[in-house]
């Protein structure tokens, strides 16, 4: 066998790889296609001039990413991306830890709550954006009629510059806060219960098991839920299209929501397809960004 | 749905990476955890593509499933696929029964098989069937400018022979055939509804109070200031879906200049900052500071109906919008229907501009070909199948008014009649602005106008706006 002797070990390894490889084939050819694919073709497509449907495409190099570039709409919505990721952060994952407390403090006599406060993360975001228009509307409206009770007028939220992206977040708050709060809840149970019978025994308040004992081992999961968050944020779509479309003028329009007015409604395919291009770009950075962050924190 | 389920796909690739990560934490091992580190950032990576794809192609998948649905753009070769937005009632009954009167009666040997898609839906998908190489044979459109773009893209052909030959020339108006024409050349068979911009009111509350039809836009004004008087908002209206603003005004905009500012600035030999626009946008915010519009009015959602509820509580007294509305009203309730006026806008006394000039749609529905040849023949013959004495009769009874000449003797209805007359004395029946122009104009235009609405913008800015997207159009165009 001119010294070409297999141990055993070795053919198991091969075999494993080959098992590996012939698991692992499916997924990667469907991420080929619908991820890897689109991608590329997303970046082509963004150097050309093209509505969409003609057959006949222009290469105009860089053109549409320089248009990108100076496009003052783009950086609106990218800005409103980050107000949405910011408050996003500050609001939903405050609230649903704390929520995720309570009913980890205590237990199954309020399972109730869990139901209740869970609901929101079951129903269609299309669905929601509805019921908040109808419940938000200036006429006969919810806030509007609270209003008026006590002699205010009638309270125009969406349709006003100033307060309509306010009022989105506020709508996805709603929304998305029982996530983290099952988020944290899932984390909860990943803390051995002797830890908390440990500090109990050793005197610790619930107060100071809270803060000392349980948010520290909470730390990785929040990280995890704050990175979630910020990509859900920044590629957000489906509320603010339905709720105001982006309006009034460019003051709740978002990335997404304006790539999809560029490739689809304008029929500017290419320029959409910059867009697309440059929201991946950002996403990425700004999500590896952070990571990198939070990774040398926690390293120190 | 596919956006739902994709964020579920993120969360769940986040997820185990997150978790996983944990508990590498607490083994603690250095290499490992730097391993995942990096694991997790290509996994981030690779859910961020995700979103991104999601949004570039996820039509793709979808129109996929449509054009297998619907054998294909030229699936069969006897078979005609036929697009259009008739899902509902009236519109429904009409296209069925037109196609099945082709197919029972053609000797040409093709049938025609109807698609109906969600009109909110339908131009997207229009869109992606066309990129994807499934364009339906035959489909309907709203005319201006995405049928200039599918024109020019090559996916209608020009029907000026089948035409000329056929008897629906003489059937048709003129303004109709006009609105299917481009570069000299007829595109498409418009078949459904006559749509002007007018006045809706109601009749008691002006007897109420003493009011009639207005001559001149002050005497609108003044009717204006008598309701706003008696805590009634003068003019229904639900901006948030910003065309139904457009209506206001385009009509001002054409008392107060005509329509020939308009047409020069789309030929690029004028500019969308000519006064009678801004002129019009002023008017327009003389009127929201002095309360003719509900409050609210940019958050208000036409599709939602919000704008014809205030005329049904009565809390407004007149809406100025397409006049599809008449059967609206008919449909919703018999007995608001009876209290309805019209009137079409009053002429600007300021100006000399033909006040008969009209701003609306003849035609409403307009079918373009995607054919050639003997297919395009039997589809044309389809179409003319939808403007048969017998689909006029059946149309007009169900409130439509199709663009043909003489319509207006079968029209009944006294408001529809008097649409009908307007649209007949009209010398120009300009297509809506957002229909008309480049998308890309026709969205400017329409933010721009929201945001004068909403007192964020002055006039002269909104049409600045508009005018540099008519500038990027003609420059992209012309290269």
């Amino acid at each position: 066998m001119g010294g070409k002797e297999i141990s055993l070990g070795e053919i198991r390894q091969r075999n494993t790889r080959k098992v590996a490889a012939l698991f692992l084939t499916p997924i990667a050819i469907l991420l080929a296609v619908y991820i890897v694919y689109p991608i590329i073709d997303t970046f082509i497509t963004s150097t050309y001039q093209w509505n969409g449907i003609s057959a006949a495409k222009k290469f105009i190099g860089i053109g549409n990413w320089k248009t990108l570039l100076a496009d003052s709409n783009f950086w609106i919505a990218f800005r409103n991306n980050v107000v949405i990721m910011v408050l996003s952060i500050c609001i939903q994952m405050p609230i649903g830890l704390a929520l995720a407390t309570f009913l980890d403090f205590g237990g199954k006599k309020l399972t109730i709550f869990k139901v209740i406060w869970f609901i929101p993360l079951l129903m269609s975001s299309v669905a929601i954006g509805f019921l908040f228009t109808y419940a938000l509307a200036t006429n006969g409206g919810l806030v509007s009629t609270v209003s008026s009770w006590f002699g205010g007028g009638n309270i125009d939220l969406l349709g006003n510059p100033k307060t309509a992206l306010l009022t989105v977040v506020v709508v996805m708050c709603w929304q998305f806060t029982p996530f983290y709060m099952v988020y944290f809840m899932a984390a909860f149970t990943n803390i051995p219960y002797d830890v908390f019978e440990a500090a109990r025994i050793d005197g610790a308040t619930r107060g100071q098991y809270f803060w000392k004992i349980a948010f520290p081992l909470l730390v990785p999961s929040i990280k995890s839920a704050a990175i979630l968050s910020m990509v859900g944020s920044l590629k957000y779509f489906d509320l603010v299209y339905v709720m105001t479309g982006g309006g009034p003028g460019t003051s709740t329009e978002l990335m997404a929501t304006y790539m999809y007015k560029q490739s689809f409604s304008t029929f500017n395919m290419g320029y959409g397809s910059a867009i697309a291009g440059g929201m991946f770009i950002l996403i990425s950075m700004v999500s590896l960004i952070t990571m990198k962050i939070l990774n040398r924190n926690e390293e120190a | 749905m596919g956006i739902v389920y994709r964020g579920c796909y993120h969360l769940l690739i986040i997820n185990t990476s997150g978790s996983s990560y944990r508990k590498q934490k607490l083994q603690g091992g250095k290499k490992m955890k730097k391993r995942m580190a990096r694991l997790t950032a290509l996994s981030m990576a690779a859910l961020m593509t995700a979103s991104l794809t999601a949004c570039g192609s996820g039509g793709n998948g979808g129109s996929g499933g449509d054009g297998s649905e619907g054998s294909g753009g030229s699936g069969g070769d006897k078979e005609i696929t036929y697009w259009n937005i008739a899902t509902e009632d009236v519109d429904k009954d009409i296209i069925t029964k037109a196609v099945e009167e082709f197919n029972s009666n053609t000797e040409s040997g093709y049938t025609v098989t109807s698609i109906p898609t969600q009109n909110d839906t339908y131009k997207e998908k229009l869109v992606v069937a066309m990129s994807s190489g499934e364009c339906p044979d035959m489909y309907s459109s709203w005319s201006g400018g995405p049928m200039f773009e599918y024109i020019d893209s090559g996916f209608a052909q020009p029907i000026d022979d089948l035409f000329n030959k056929s008897d629906i020339k003489n059937k048709l108006m003129e303004a109709a055939v006009a609105q299917a024409t481009y570069n000299d050349h007829i595109y498409a068979v418009p078949y459904l509804n006559v749509s002007l911009a007018g006045v809706f009111y109601n009749k008691e509350m002006f007897d109420k109070y003493n009011l009639k039809e207005p001559e001149t836009v002050a005497d609108l004004e003044n009717i204006c200031e008598t309701l706003k008087k008696n805590g009634i908002t003068p003019f229904a209206l639900a901006n948030g879906s910003k065309w139904t603003g457009s209506m206001y005004f385009m009509s001002l905009a054409a008392r107060l200049g005509g329509l020939e500012p308009f047409q020069k600035a789309v030929a690029g030999e004028g500019k969308f900052t000519d006064e009678c626009f801004v002129q019009a946008g002023e008017k327009l915010q003389e009127w929201v500071k002095a309360g003719y519009f509900p409050d609210g009015v940019n958050s208000l959602s036409e599709d939602d109906g919000q704008a014809k509820q205030l005329m049904y509580q009565e809390t407004a007294g007149m809406l100025l919008c397409g006049s599809w509305y008449t059967s609206t009203f008919a449909t919703d309730s018999k007995e608001f229907y009876e209290k309805i006026g019209w009137f079409p806008f009053p002429a600007a006394e300021a100006s000399d501009a033909d006040s008969t000039i009209q701003i609306g749609t003849v035609g409403d529905q307009f079918i373009s070909f995607n054919c050639e040849g003997d297919k395009l023949a039997a589809a044309f013959e389809c179409a003319e199948a939808h403007l048969s004495d017998e689909m006029i009769d059946f149309m007009t009874e169900k409130g439509k008014v199709p663009p043909v000449q003489g319509v207006e003797e079968k029209v009944k209805d006294p408001v529809a009649k008097e649409i009908v007359e307007a649209a007949n004395s009209a010398p120009q029946i300009q297509l809506w602005y957002d229909q008309y122009l480049p998308p890309a104009v026709a969205t400017a235009h329409l933010d721009g106008l929201q945001e004068v609405f909403g007192l964020t913008k002055t006039p002269m800015e909104a049409q600045e706006a508009m005018q540099k997207a008519m500038d990027d159009y003609l420059a992209n165009k012309t290269e």
